[in-house]
C-alpha cells in the first residue's frame, strides 16, 4: 500500500467537541492529509454532529487516498454518541482494540 | 434571573402571542387570505405551545398543540379558513388565552368547553366540517344562521402535497382512550444548515428522541463532501429513525420544538406494530443507557451503570438541570420568533387589507421595544410631578421679586417651563398604551354574548393604536364589557327581527378610539333597535324616577338608562341582568375624571361616547377660591361658569336655593358651606356660579368666592400622603407652594342632597 512508507501522524481529540469546535478540526485534519492517521479520541467526553460530520468527511478522504484513517483509542462516551446519530466507527477502529 | 422571572417573561410573551393570535384570526375572518397571516397566527400559537412545555404546562401545551395542528391544516391549504372555521378557531384562541391566565394566576378553566374545542379542532383537522350532527353532540348554542359556504376542500389522504400531520392518525382512533399504545414512527430528520448555526446540535435532539423509546437509526452522509470541500458549519447529515414509544407522535414532535423551522422533519407511524428495524436500510440500534452524554453532569457517567434506581434518579436530576437550562434559551427563542413574526408582520403588505389597516400594522409592529418595571416609571412620574411644581414655584417667586418681564432670569425660566413641560408630556408618552388590548378583550366579549343570546354579531374597531395612560386603560375594562354586553344583548334585534326590519342580519357593534382635545375619547355604536323611549319612560315612571306627568326631551329620557338600579330587560337575562346597570358604568367612568353620554336613534341604533382623561396623575382644573381657601375643581365636571344675578336667585324651603339658568331652574350649593369653611351661606351674587354635571345627570350650581384661573394641576393621593377627607378627591400642590384640594364634585353634589358627607362613595382621583 501506498501509505507504508510515510510516517503515520496521530491526532488527539479535544475532550469537548461541540459546535464550535468543528472548523478547528476540520482544519487540522486539513493539515494532516497526505499521510495515514490513527485518532485518539480517549479523552472525548462530547462530540456534536459537526465535529461528526467533519471526522466522517476525513474518513472518506483518507479513503480515496488510499491512507488509513484509524481511531486508536476511544472514550466510552465518544462510541455511545456516534451510536446516537448512526455513525459506525466499528470498521474505523485500529485492529488491536 | 431567576425561574420565575424567566417565566414571568413567557407570560408577557404569552399576552403578545395572544393578542397576535387574535389579530391575525379576525383578519382571516376579513377575508384576508395573506400566507403571512396564517403563519403569523400559526406562529404565536406555536410560541405558546413552545414555552409551555418548557415550563410543563401540560394542559396549555396539549390544547396548543391540537389548535396548532389544525393551523397547520390551513397553513398548508388543506383546511379553507371559511367563517365556520374561523368561528371555532376564535373560540379556540379564547381557551387558549383562558389556559394561560389559568397557568398564570392558578385560576380554573371550563374543562368541557376545551375538550370540547378539543374534538371541533381535530375534526377540522381531519377535515370535517364544522358541526356536523355527530361531532358536537354538547353543543347549546343555536346553530349559524346562515349555511356553510363551499366547503371545504379535504383532499384525500393520500393526494401528492399530503404531509403527515400530528394527530392526523390518531384522530381516527379517537373513541379510544388516552393511555398510547406503544407503536413504531419513522422519522426523517435532515437538519439545515440554520439549526447548527442557532447553537443546537441534532445530537442532542437525538439523545431525546432516544429517550422516548426503543430506537434504531441509519445516518444518511449521502450528502457528506470531500474534506477539502466541506463547509465544517454546514448540515450534511440526515437521519432515518425507527422508534417505538408509547409517548405517542406529539412528544416526538416536541422534541424537534424549536428546531421544526431549521430542519425537514416527518413523522409517521410505522405500519404494522413490529420494531422497525427499517428493512432496506442498515438501522443501527441505539443503546439504552446514553446517560454519560448529558453534558450537564458528565462526571456522574461511570457510578450509575449499575444501580437502576440510582440512575433514573440522576437522570431525573440531570433532565431537571438540562430542562432549566434549556428554559432560558427557549425564552429566548420564543422571543426571537416574536420578534422575527413582528418583522415579517412590518413586511408584509396585504394587498387585499385597507391602506390604513396596514399603516396600523406597521406602526404597532415597528419600533423595538424595552420592558420597564411600572414602579420605576411611577417614580420617575412622581418625580417629573414635583419637578413641574417647583419650577411653577420659581416662577411664581421671580415674578413676586421681579417685575422687569424682560430679564434674562425671566426669559430662561419661560425656557424651563416649556421644557418641564416637553418632559411632562414624554414622561406620561411611557405610560401611555394603546388600547388595542383591551379592545381586543372585547372582542371576545362579544363573540360570548353572540353565542349566549344566538344574535349574529360583527365587532369593527377603529383606531386601537390610540394611546392612553396604562391606569385608565387598566379600569377601562370593566365598563367597557359591561357596555358590550348591554350593546349586544339589549342594543341588537334577533336575526328574525333584523331581517323583518329590513336590516342585515348580522349586527354590527362598532368601537373606536381618539383623541380629541387632550382626552380620548372612546364610542360604542350599533345598529339595532335604538332606546325604547317609551319603555324606558315607563319604567321610570315605574320606579318613581320620574313623575308620571314629566315633560322629558329625548335626551332625557335616554339618559334615565344611567339611573341606579335601571334596566328595561323584562327578564332577568343571564348577560347583563347582573345587577350592574348603567349607573355602574357612569359612575366608574366617572371615577377617571370622564365622562359619558348616550346617542339614541329608533330603529338605527345607539352611541355611547365616552370621554376621559389621557392620565389620572396630572388634571385640568379650575382653581377657584372658597371662603379664603384654594381649591381646585376638575374642569371635567364642570360645563359652564357664570355671574349669578340677584334675579335668578330663588329661595326653596328652609335653606335651599334655585338658580334660574335659562328658564330651568337648578339647586345651588354652597361649597364653602358644605365643607364647613363657613357657618352661614355665602351671598351667591358676590360669588361665582360653577354649573356642573353630577353622578346621575343632574346639574348643580356649586357656588365658589371666586375664579383664579385655570391650569393642569399634579394629583397628590390624600389617602396616600394623609387621610381620606370627604368631599375631596385628591390635593395638589399650587406654584406658590400651597397645598390646594382637589374638589370631588360628585360627593359635595350628593352632600347637598342631604346626604351626610363621611363615607361617600368618592370619586378618588390619583
Amino acid at each position: 500500500m501506498a501509505s507504508r512508507n510515510i510516517a503515520k501522524k496521530s491526532l488527539k481529540l479535544a475532550p469537548v467537541l461541540d459546535l464550535n469546535e468543528a472548523t478547528a478540526l476540520h482544519e487540522r485534519l486539513l493539515t494532516l492529509k497526505g499521510a495515514p492517521i490513527e485518532i485518539d479520541a480517549s479523552a472525548v467526553e462530547r462530540i456534536g454532529t459537526l465535529c461528526a460530520q467533519v471526522l466522517m468527511a476525513g474518513a472518506r478522504s483518507w479513503e480515496e487516498d488510499r491512507m488509513s484513517f484509524t481511531f486508536a483509542k476511544v472514550s466510552d462516551a465518544f462510541v455511545k454518541t456516534t451510536q446516537l446519530i448512526g455513525v459506525d466507527v466499528a470498521p474505523l477502529m485500529a485492529k488491536e482494540i | 434571573m431567576d425561574m420565575n422571572e424567566i417565566k414571568e417573561i413567557f407570560f408577557q410573551e404569552c399576552e403578545e402571542q395572544l393578542a397576535e393570535l387574535e389579530s391575525g384570526l379576525l383578519k382571516l375572518n376579513d377575508g384576508d387570505r395573506d400566507p403571512e397571516t396564517v403563519n403569523a397566527v400559526f406562529r404565536a400559537v406555536h410560541s405558546i405551545k413552545g414555552g409551555a412545555g418548557a415550563f410543563g404546562l401540560d394542559d396549555l401545551v396539549s390544547f396548543a398543540h391540537v389548535f396548532e395542528t389544525t393551523l397547520d391544516c390551513v397553513r398548508s391549504n388543506r383546511l379553507e379558513p371559511n367563517q365556520d372555521v374561523l368561528k371555532v378557531m376564535l373560540k379556540s384562541a379564547d381557551v387558549l388565552a383562558d389556559l394561560t391566565n389559568a397557568a398564570r394566576d392558578g385560576g380554573s378553566v371550563d374543562g368541557a368547553r376545551s375538550r370540547q374545542l378539543i374534538k371541533e379542532l381535530e375534526a377540522l383537522a381531519n377535515g370535517e366540517l364544522p358541526q356536523p350532527a355527530a361531532e358536537a353532540p354538547a353543543k347549546s348554542a343555536p346553530a349559524p344562521a346562515k349555511a356553510a359556504p363551499a366547503a371545504i376542500p379535504a383532499p384525500a389522504v393520500n393526494e401528492e402535497g399530503f404531509q403527515p400531520v400530528a394527530f392526523s392518525f390518531e384522530d381516527f382512533e379517537t373513541s379510544e382512550p388516552p393511555t398510547i399504545e406503544p407503536s413504531t414512527f419513522e422519522i426523517l430528520f435532515r437538519p439545515k444548515s440554520e439549526l447548527y448555526g442557532k447553537g443546537n446540535d441534532a445530537t442532542l435532539l437525538l439523545r431525546d428522541l432516544s429517550r422516548l423509546g426503543e430506537m434504531s437509526i441509519h445516518c444518511d452522509m449521502d450528502e457528506l463532501p470531500a474534506l477539502g470541500s466541506m463547509n465544517p458549519e454546514a448540515a450534511y447529515f440526515a437521519w432515518k429513525i425507527s422508534l417505538k414509544t408509547d409517548k405517542g407522535e406529539e412528544a416526538i414532535r416536541s422534541v424537534f420544538e424549536f428546531a421544526e423551522w431549521d430542519c425537514e422533519l416527518e413523522v409517521t407511524l410505522a405500519g404494522g406494530n413490529h420494531a422497525g428495524a427499517g428493512d432496506e436500510l442498515p438501522m443501527q440500534p441505539v443503546p439504552f443507557d446514553l446517560s454519560l452524554l448529558d453534558e450537564a453532569m458528565p462526571a456522574l457517567a461511570g457510578a450509575a451503570e449499575d444501580d437502576e434506581q440510582v440512575a433514573a434518579r440522576q437522570r431525573e436530576a440531570r433532565d431537571e438541570a438540562v430542562s432549566a437550562a434549556s428554559i432560558a434559551s427557549n425564552v429566548l427563542q420564543m422571543a426571537q420568533t416574536a420578534r422575527a413574526s413582528a418583522e415579517n408582520a412590518r413586511s408584509a403588505a396585504p394587498a387585499s387589507a385597507a391602506q390604513a389597516a396596514a399603516q396600523q400594522a406597521a406602526a404597532s409592529a415597528a419600533t423595538p421595544t424595552i420592558r420597564v418595571d411600572l414602579d420605576r416609571v411611577d417614580r420617575l412620574i412622581n418625580l417629573v410631578g414635583e419637578l413641574v411644581i417647583n419650577q411653577a414655584m420659581l416662577s411664581q417667586s421671580v415674578i413676586e421679586n421681579d417685575t422687569n418681564g424682560t430679564s434674562s432670569i425671566n426669559m430662561g425660566l419661560e425656557e424651563l417651563q416649556q421644557l418641564t413641560r416637553e418632559i411632562q408630556d414624554s414622561v406620561m408618552a411611557i405610560r401611555a398604551q394603546p388600547v388595542k388590548p383591551v379592545f381586543q378583550r372585547m372582542s371576545r366579549i362579544v363573540r360570548e354574548i353572540a353565542d349566549m343570546t344566538g344574535k349574529s354579531v360583527r365587532l369593527v374597531t377603529e383606531g386601537e393604536n390610540t394611546e392612553v395612560d396604562k391606569t385608565v386603560i387598566d379600569k377601562l375594562a370593566e365598563p367597557l364589557t359591561h357596555m358590550i354586553r348591554n350593546a349586544v344583548d339589549h342594543g341588537l334585534e334577533t336575526p328574525e327581527k333584523r331581517v323583518a326590519a329590513g336590516k342585515n342580519p348580522e349586527g354590527t357593534v362598532r368601537l373606536t378610539a381618539k383623541h380629541r382635545s387632550g382626552r380620548i375619547v372612546i364610542e360604542l355604536a350599533d345598529d339595532g333597535a335604538g332606546i325604547n323611549r317609551e319603555k324606558v319612560r315607563q319604567k321610570a315612571i315605574d320606579n318613581d324616577l320620574i313623575a308620571a306627568d314629566a315633560n322629558l326631551s329625548d335626551e332625557e329620557i335616554d339618559n334615565l338608562i344611567f339611573h341606579a338600579g335601571f334596566s328595561t330587560a323584562d327578564k332577568i337575562s343571564d348577560i347583563s341582568g347582573r345587577g350592574v346597570g348603567m349607573d355602574v358604568v357612569k359612575r366608574s367612568i366617572q371615577a377617571l375624571g370622564g365622562r359619558i353620554n348616550i346617542q339614541s336613534k329608533p330603529g338605527q341604533g345607539s352611541v355611547f361616547t365616552m370621554s376621559l382623561p389621557l392620565t389620572l396623575a396630572v388634571l385640568d382644573g379650575m382653581v377657584v377660591t372658597v371662603a379664603s381657601q384654594t381649591l381646585v375643581v376638575p374642569l371635567t365636571a364642570i360645563v359652564e361658569t357664570l355671574q349669578p344675578e340677584a334675579s335668578a336667585i330663588h329661595s326653596f324651603g328652609a335653606s335651599q336655593r334655585l338658580i334660574s339658568i335659562r328658564n330651568s331652574f337648578c339647586p345651588l350649593v354652597d361649597v364653602g358651606r358644605i365643607l364647613n369653611f363657613r357657618a352661614t351661606q355665602a351671598n351667591p351674587v358676590e360669588g361665582v356660579a360653577l354649573l356642573v354635571e353630577s353622578e346621575g345627570g343632574g346639574q348643580r350650581a356649586l357656588m365658589v368666592d371666586a375664579i383664579q384661573g385655570q391650569r393642569q394641576v399634579v394629583i397628590k393621593s390624600l389617602e396616600a400622603n394623609y387621610t381620606h377627607v370627604p368631599g375631596i378627591a385628591a390635593a395638589t400642590i399650587l406654584g406658590d407652594g400651597r397645598v390646594a384640594l382637589i374638589l370631588d364634585v360628585d360627593a359635595i353634589v350628593a352632600a347637598s342632597r342631604g346626604q351626610s358627607l363621611p363615607e361617600m362613595s368618592l370619586a378618588a382621583a390619583g
